[in-house]
């Protein structure tokens, strides 16, 4: 059966360590429920990384919602859609009427800066933060000529600027080029400004059969992978051949081509993450997201508009809780209620979003969604 | 740089390094079936789930990419620099380099002897 977002939901993203993780929850889930006209779901599908055993319970629970199946998923930063996908799957076969998929992270009261790279993994315990995956990506696009460090910086200037219009991201700006490759040096070449916050908030969506109603927004195709085994003979950047090989499973599963796709909400952790999947999407081809960055063809009025929510970049990076935003996001954009981001006459819309952290893989997991009519 | 994370004995998931003379090693596995390198000692090929045997690889290899991390890591003291370093017919490892400055793609690289944090490391050929 076909399956609709009925109603979407997220609380403010940023670093909030005063706020309860069930008052972020409730934020997100109030309005999602609302946005649906129900207060009843059948299960709960919940997304977070580093929530404590039990948090979806102990959060639900706070917020009335008890006796239903509830399930906790973690897929690193695809928990969220991961969420979406499998509370997706419930309701097309027929096991749940209504579902809710909801995620959450509070980041703020768990980490100081970064996440801490995890010490049972070879090169967790050797000292590969995140942001030195991604700089390592950076560092070989640069010095391969794939792009340069002024349009890796230009992905930072576009999504801190869509974010002007977005109140609910926990950053935004009106920034040069400039002033992004001269703020902190984190991981050589990745800039402070080229990085993701820690943030705190969670997202939520509801997901029931498709009734054609004027505010559904129809999932039209989906798709969830692991990365296979990321080595020597891998031809890409990390993480690069996962998102392309669920981006095609994606639109084969829609009936798409990227060309056909209005906005795209994308896993921008860091600026080196939004040029290689706007390539491994099929949005450009290899080698040219940094020049579809710097020519404004990704941004908002531009042919291929990327993240006019800001992106991970901007709106903030709450693990469990980005995927449900990405997807929010979208939902608002094709039923042009997106205000000041509005992408004129949107009708199709993709999210991406990509997890990682085990070395030796492509990512722990990666899923694409396509929604709209 | 020190390493302060604990790791029970046993448990350390880097890759074991032999040290003969002026030469370090990883000490992997090969797999018998379809030749591909592996830097831990695994049960089965992870590329095609062939037996695999024994096999060292290094010390030298080519950097495939480099960083400088210049943020706080548990138990570690910025600046450090990383690289990932594909060994000659062998496979890609993470390695600790001396200095707090990123090779160029391609540098050709040589493993050293583990550091007392019991990183991989290496420097340039
Ligand atoms: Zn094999």
């Amino acid at each position: 059966m076909d399956v609709a977002v009925h109603g979407v939901g997220t609380s403010h993203f940023g670093r909030q360590p005063d706020r309860p993780l069930i008052d972020l929850a409730w934020d997100a889930v109030r309005e999602a429920l609302a946005d649906a006209g129900t207060d009843q779901v059948d299960a709960v599908y919940v997304g977070t990384v580093f929530g404590a055993p039990g948090v979806a319970q102990r959060v639900l629970s706070a917020l009335g919602i008890t006796g239903i199946p509830i399930l906790t998923l973690e897929n690193a930063c695809a928990s969220g859609t991961t969420a979406l996908v499998e509370g997706h799957e419930a309701v097309r076969t027929g096991r749940y009427g209504r579902v809710l998929a909801l995620g959450l992270e509070q980041m703020s009261t768990t980490f100081g800066g970064a996440i801490h790279p995890e010490s049972s993994d070879a090169e967790g315990l050797a000292g590969l933060a995140l942001p030195a995956l991604y700089a390592m990506a950076a560092h070989r696009y640069l010095q391969t000529g794939a792009a340069t460090a002024e349009q890796l910086a230009t992905v930072s200037v576009k999504n801190h600027a869509h974010a002007l219009h977005n109140p609910r991201a926990q950053y935004s700006g009106s920034y040069t080029v400039e002033q992004v490759l001269g703020s902190r040096m984190i991981a050589d070449p990745l800039t402070l400004l080229q990085c993701c916050p820690t943030s705190d908030g969670a997202a939520a969506a509801v997901l029931a059969p498709a009734t054609g109603g004027a505010r559904e927004i129809p999932v039209r195709g989906l798709a969830i992978r692991s990365g296979d085994l990321w080595d020597h003979r891998s031809p890409h950047v990390w993480g690069y051949d996962l998102v392309a090989a669920t981006a095609a499973l994606a639109y084969e599963a829609a009936g798409i081509a990227p060309g056909d796709v209005d906005l795209f909400e994308v896993h921008d952790a860091f600026t080196i993450g939004e040029v290689a999947t706007t390539e491994a999407l099929g949005i450009v081809g290899h080698g040219d997201g940094g020049k579809a960055a710097e020519s404004g063809r990704t941004a908002v009025g531009g042919a291929s508009p990327v993240n006019p929510s800001g992106g991970l970049l901007s709106r903030g990076h709450p693990l469990g809780a980005t995927g449900l935003a990405q997807v929010a996001e979208v939902v608002w954009q094709l039923r042009g209620d997106a205000g000041g981001r509005q992408v004129d006459g949107a009708r199709i819309g993709l999210v991406e979003t990509m997890g990682g952290g085990v070395s030796g893989i492509d990512g722990n997991a990666c899923v694409v969604a396509v929604l709209g009519a | 740089m020190s390493q302060t994370t604990a790791v029970p004995a046993g448990t350390d998931p880097r890759p074991r390094v032999v040290v003969r003379g002026d030469d370090a090693v990883v000490a992997g596995v090969r797999c018998t079936e379809c030749g591909h390198p592996v830097a831990f000692v695994r049960p089965r090929c992870p590329a095609c789930r062939g037996p695999v045997e024994p096999a060292e690889f290094g010390p030298a290899g080519t950097a495939w990419s480099s960083t400088v991390v210049r943020i706080p890591v548990p138990g570690r003291e910025p600046p450090y620099a990383l690289a990932y370093l594909d060994l000659d017919d062998g496979p890609r490892v993470l390695a600790h380099l001396p200095g707090d400055r990123a090779v160029p793609v391609g540098t050709r690289l040589r493993l050293t002897a583990p550091d007392e944090a019991g990183d991989l490391t290496a420097e340039e050929a």
